[in-house]
């Protein structure tokens, strides 16, 4: 019978079935400061061990500091969080990549990075941006502390088998470095809702999908999560297996895992969908969004819409509508163009990676910040860092008067020192403009690194198109 | 379960102000309840009491995989959240942890529901009354295996 990628690796995963759910294996566990203490508690009033350390990798990304690690936190509470973690670590016989460790970064950079994540395997982890890791052909999904806490003990997890959903993104971007794979995905999650995808498993095809490299194809998976769905896959090819070559934790056997994957990680021509929806990717302009969840968003050559407009003729859509440019203070009509900005962050697990900072850099090389504007990089991992270093990235942006930070999610979810004040306004490469998610009161802009870095020199939102990014 | 309701009239309400960011630091279940909604209704923990129900759009719950949020919501008191539909990780949490019933309502209901009116909801018959407006209303039953875990009251507890 002809399958999907998706429903590959769930049967090649399942441990017991029991007619549509299953107990399925678990492959890799990444784990996190943040939702693993109460996990490990429960281990231990329980007396149960972790099953397989040896696949479980835990980092410290989420309350981290982005500024100087030679220094103590400030911060008591996330000190003991951070602490908690290096104690559960040690305890539990778990990899940890620690703050001072060069391999330290946001979870879902470092996965790929280290070669953790790979084609067709299961990984969860206790975050909602797990999605990021199906860029791979993994089938990646968040999952919260409880479900921690039983893939620790059993390396399993219960699951109900999400339907399947294909999304299909035609032709080719018109201008690449103008039009990233973050209008893409905003373009989307526009179309499709935040509920779009809600219990299924999204696989992304089209040739807008294969041109793309392995961390824009990051970028996609990441985001899946904002349309409500499961996980969202890219079936692996030669472009996956060069990037994983060579990288830390990939199988000795690399060569033959490559053939395996090569032969059996595809969606058989004749396999059905349960779900399709299309694009043309030449239709995809910069993305800019201007309400409080990431389908309210406006091509940059648009105007903030009108709640009728916008609701068409639903109620409850115009009064979300209503509440939202309430919140984010803007009047209908204004153009995107015309939004003035305070604050400007490149970074998080959607658009920290070498990529998204070498793409900015080009919007930014020789030119200053704008007088009103503070900007701040702050890459995915360390290890991005120490690369746009040797690039000379970081130079390029300080010259240009923005500040240069150890890695983190830092201002994506506001959980460290770097936050919004009440009323700034942010172009955010980060993944989520809910309310105060950046800070009480922020009012977040989501946007590539690109249009993010164009904002900073201008001071407010810019079509990239008409800059020379070559 | 008997309680009142609090209504939010809002589709996608989101984890972050459910339990905003910063308070993702604090392990105490109870200071954490004091922090539930604050992003949207500063006065929610002033407001809610034990057994109260919240009544709300589409898409509850949706963004991060926190389960601080259903954690909060629960140690606040709330026994259920009626909604026209969920975000995944959200009802996965709330049922794995057995912190609060996730119940899908429909259309009708939802409209019909005020706030602050008093609700008793019976699982077993798959119904809510009105108790203010003496009017009964149907929730969407839970699936199987969702329904036993439930029973067990939690994954851990849960024995196929």
């Amino acid at each position: 019978m002809s399958r999907t990628l998706f429903e590959k690796i769930w049967d090649s995963h399942i441990v017991v079935d029991e007619g549509g759910r299953s107990l399925l294996y678990v492959d890799r566990h990444l784990i996190h400061e943040v939702t693993s203490p109460q996990a490990f508690e429960g281990l231990r009033i329980n007396s149960r061990k972790v099953r397989r350390p040896d696949l479980t990798f835990a980092t410290m990304d989420h309350n981290v500091p982005t500024s100087d690690r030679s220094l103590p936190i400030l911060d008591q509470i996330s000190s003991t969080q951070i602490k908690t973690l290096e104690k559960n670590c040690k305890e539990f016989g778990i990899t940890l990549f620690d703050i001072n460790s060069p391999n330290q970064g946001i979870v879902h950079v470092i996965g790929p990075e280290l070669g953790i994540t790979l084609p067709g395997t299961t990984i969860v982890c206790g975050d909602s941006h797990t999605s990021t890791h199906g860029a791979f052909g993994a089938l990646a999904f968040g999952i919260g502390t409880s479900d921690v806490e039983h893939v620790l003990a059993t390396q399993c997890i219960l699951m109900e088998k999400p339907k399947t959903f294909e999304i299909k993104i035609q032709g080719k971007r018109k201008n690449p470095h103008a039009i990233t794979a973050k209008d893409i995905i905003l373009s989307i999650i526009r179309k499709i809702g935040t509920a779009g995808g809600t219990g299924t498993v999204i696989e992304y095809r089209g040739e807008a999908i294969s041109e793309l490299t392995m961390e824009q194809r990051m970028t996609i998976c990441n985001m899946s999560i904002e349309a409500g769905a499961r996980a969202g896959l890219i079936a692996p090819d030669e472009k996956t297996f060069q990037y994983l070559k060579g990288r830390k934790y990939v199988p000795e056997n690399y060569d033959e895992c490559v053939d395996n994957w090569r032969e059996n990680l595809t969606t058989d021509r004749s396999a059905k969908f349960d779900k399709s929806f299309t694009l043309s990717a030449e239709s995809i302009v910069p993305q800019v969004s201007w309400g409080t969840n990431p389908a309210m968003t406006s091509d940059v050559t648009g105007s903030i819409p009108f709640a009728e407009e916008y609701g068409k003729g639903n109620p409850e859509e115009e009064k979300g509508v209503t509440k939202a440019l309430q919140y984010m203070d803007l009047k209908s009509g204004t153009l995107i163009t015309d939004i003035a900005i305070d604050r400007v962050f490149i970074g998080s697990c959607t658009n920290a990676r070498l990529e998204d900072l070498i793409e900015a850099s080009k919007v930014v090389k020789g030119k200053k910040v704008s007088p009103k504007v503070r900007a701040m990089v702050v890459p995915g991992s360390q290890l991005v860092k120490k690369n746009a270093e040797m690039m000379g990235l970081d130079k390029i942006f300080k010259d240009a008067g923005f500040e240069w930070r150890e890695s983190g999610c830092s201002m994506c979810l506001g959980m460290n020192p770097d936050i919004l004040a009440k009323g700034e306004r942010c172009a955010s490469t980060s993944n989520r403009n809910f309310e105060g998610r950046q800070g009480a009161g922020g009012r977040t802009h989501l946007v590539s690194p690109v249009m993010a870095a164009a904002a900073a020199i201008y001071g407010h939102f810019v079509d990239v198109r008409e800059l020379d990014l070559n | 379960m008997k309680g009142s309701v609090i209504k939010y009239e809002r589709d996608n309400i989101d984890t972050d102000v459910i339990l905003p960011g910063p308070y993702l630091k604090i392990h105490d279940y109870a200071e954490l309840a004091t922090h539930a909604m604050e992003g949207l209704d500063k006065d929610f923990h002033k407001r809610v009491k034990p057994g109260d129900f919240i009544v709300a759009g589409k898409n509850f719950g949706c963004g991060s995989s926190r389960e601080h949020a259903p954690i909060a919501l629960s140690y606040s008191g709330i026994k259920a959240v009626l909604a026209l539909s969920f975000a995944r990780i959200f009802y996965r949490n709330a049922v794995d942890g057995a912190f609060l019933l996730p119940i899908e309502i429909d259309e009708s209901a939802y409209k019909d529901i005020s706030d602050t009116d008093s609700l008793e909801v019976d699982v077993s018959k798959n119904e809510i009354k009105n108790l203010t407006k003496n009017k009964i209303y149907k929730m969407k039953p839970f699936p199987e295996l969702i329904g036993k875990i439930i029973e067990a009251g939690g994954l851990f507890n849960y024995k196929p």
